[in-house]
């Protein structure tokens, strides 16, 4: 046993079976790098990215101003400034919207939040800036987000009354209209 | 006259085998990363143009256009002149280096040998001293950094380098024991006509062992993985050239690459024929020598430099303590009992 250990080191075995290793990876030579800003991953598809702000189909914001995104987010990333809408005294919406993307951790806590769907994550994640004010969205911003990701947008409930805040949670068990 | 041209035609030849030699540390830097790369199944450079081929051109200029920063409290004489006295003596020593056949050409009336620059009857005496002058640059450089990491890192490289010159200076005295001689060209002449005349096959007594004494300590000596401690980036940030940037970094950068080419040089010349083939039919004719000569050459030192990027794909860095206790402990003896060995079958075969 001590002779084979021996010759093991006088033939430098170790080494030897070390670098068959190295050059059998040389040989069959199959690289798992992804050439990023040539080649892209394909993302699944409940991937958390870049957080927008939807429409219905006829181009009206889904957003009623509710606040429940702002209180469900952990890190205080949104700020929405609420208010009737002029001339509708039971209508709210959102007169400001504003989210800090700097401190967003992706969580996905608002969407879950919003009683309107109003709010969805994109499949974007190439938000690299130079200047961290550029990630200080605000409302049109964010909407442009999601009019550039959700081009398919859902239809505005037929039954909803023009003037009355609807809460889509609330009527689940309702006949609803086929997206 | 004569001295005209005699002048004119070293300068030539010293300027073609500057631009050989530093194209391929051009080369080698781009070479070692993608062999690096390709082992650890990543692709290496990629980005600068196809398949990453002009990276070394994108290297250059990055160091060329960097700022040259001296920190306060460097020794401001000796910190520039570190990185020539290490540069220098790498490229230096390659003039005695055969890249060809022995041949003697009469240019104008001026014996002209176009393969060797100079064929001095010390040739590897010549490299092994002025290998030795590199290590000042390094000490140089660690020490007038005024940076602690430096001052580390040249002291380990001291260290270092003088242990494994040792052993770099005793692998080789078998070779030059059978060969009787220290003109590299000689000894090159010495090893013609088949790979069983080399002299890691040799007769009288195969230098195989010296040969990986002679690999090991001059892996040592150029600081390359795994006896990198000079420069091991994991503990000393990058050992003697931290506190370099720019041109500099650059002169300490080719240093390296320069010191690994001439070993390989020097290794393909002392164990493995030099210029020649293996088989005599190889070699071609006789007036196309020079061409497969160069083209031998060029793959034996091909494949050293392999080696070195193979085994620094391979192998962790060694331990300060192990690093000197592998070197005085185990090679050193090794050494002097291969010279015992061959200076005896050299006794008992004369004339081989």
């Amino acid at each position: 046993m001590k002779l084979k250990k021996w010759v093991k080191t006088l033939i430098f075995y170790e080494i030897a079976l070390g670098m068959k290793a190295t050059l059998s990876h040389l040989l069959h030579y199959k690289p798992i790098t992804l050439q990023y800003p040539h080649e892209k991953k394909s993302l699944p598809s409940n991937y958390r990215g870049m957080l927008a702000l939807l429409r219905y189909d006829d181009g009206t914001e889904k957003c009623v101003g509710c606040d429940l995104c702002e209180a469900a987010c952990p890190s205080r990333v949104i700020r929405v400034v609420s208010a009737e809408v002029p001339g509708e005294p039971t209508k709210r919406y959102s007169k400001e919207y504003y989210m800090d993307m700097t401190r967003c951790l992706f969580c996905g806590l608002c969407v879950e939040a919003c009683p309107v769907d109003a709010l969805g994550m994109t499949q974007e994640y190439e938000w690299a800036v130079y200047d961290k004010r550029q990630l200080h969205l605000n409302k049109e911003q964010l909407l442009a987000i999601g009019d550039r990701n959700f081009p398919i947008r859902e239809k505005r409930l037929e039954f909803q009354h023009p003037n009355v805040a609807y809460f889509n949670v609330g009527f689940k068990e309702l006949p609803q209209k086929e997206v | 006259m004569d001295t005209g041209i005699r002048l004119a035609l070293t300068l030539g030849q010293i300027s073609a085998v500057m631009v050989a030699v530093l194209l391929t540390v051009a080369a080698l830097t781009l070479l070692e990363r993608k062999v690096l790369g390709w082992m650890q199944d990543r692709m290496g450079p990629m980005e600068v143009g196809p398949y990453g081929i002009l990276q070394p051109v994108a290297d250059g200029l990055k160091l060329f256009f960097k700022e040259d920063i001296i920190p306060a409290g460097a020794n401001k004489l000796m910190f520039s002149l570190a990185p020539i006295l290490s540069l220098v003596p790498a490229l230096i020593g390659f003039a005695v280096i055969p890249f060809g056949p022995d041949w003697t050409v009469d240019v104008g009336g001026v014996n002209f040998k176009p393969f060797v620059i100079t064929d001095i009857n010390i040739g590897i005496l010549y490299i092994l001293a002025f290998a030795s002058i590199g290590a000042f640059g390094i000490i140089l450089g660690g020490w007038s950094s005024n940076s602690k990491y430096s001052l580390l890192g040249g002291l380990r490289s001291a260290a270092q380098l003088i242990s494994y010159e040792l052993n770099v200076g005793l692998s080789i005295i078998g070779v030059l024991l059978l060969s009787g001689s220290l003109s590299l060209v000689t000894i090159t002449n010495a090893q013609a006509g088949g790979f069983w005349n080399w002299y890691f096959f040799a007769f009288p007594f195969p230098q195989a062992v010296a040969f990986v004494v002679f690999i090991i300590s001059s892996v040592a000596e150029t600081n390359r993985t795994p006896f990198d401690l000079p420069e091991a980036e994991s503990e000393l940030v990058a050992g003697f050239f931290t506190e370099y940037s720019g041109m500099r970094f650059a002169f300490f950068f080719m240093a390296e690459y320069a010191n690994m080419i001439l070993v390989s040089c020097v290794a393909t010349v002392l164990f493995f024929g030099g210029w020649h083939a293996p088989f005599e039919f190889l070699q071609g004719p006789e007036s196309w020598h020079w061409l497969t000569g160069m083209i031998w050459f060029t793959i034996k030192v091909y494949g050293f430099l392999f080696l070195f990027f193979w085994l620094r794909a391979t192998l962790p860095r060694l331990r300060y303590d192990q690093l000197m206790r592998f070197g005085w402990k185990v090679l050193l003896p090794i050494a002097l009992g291969n010279i015992v060995v061959t200076s005896l079958f050299a006794y008992i075969f004369p004339g081989n």
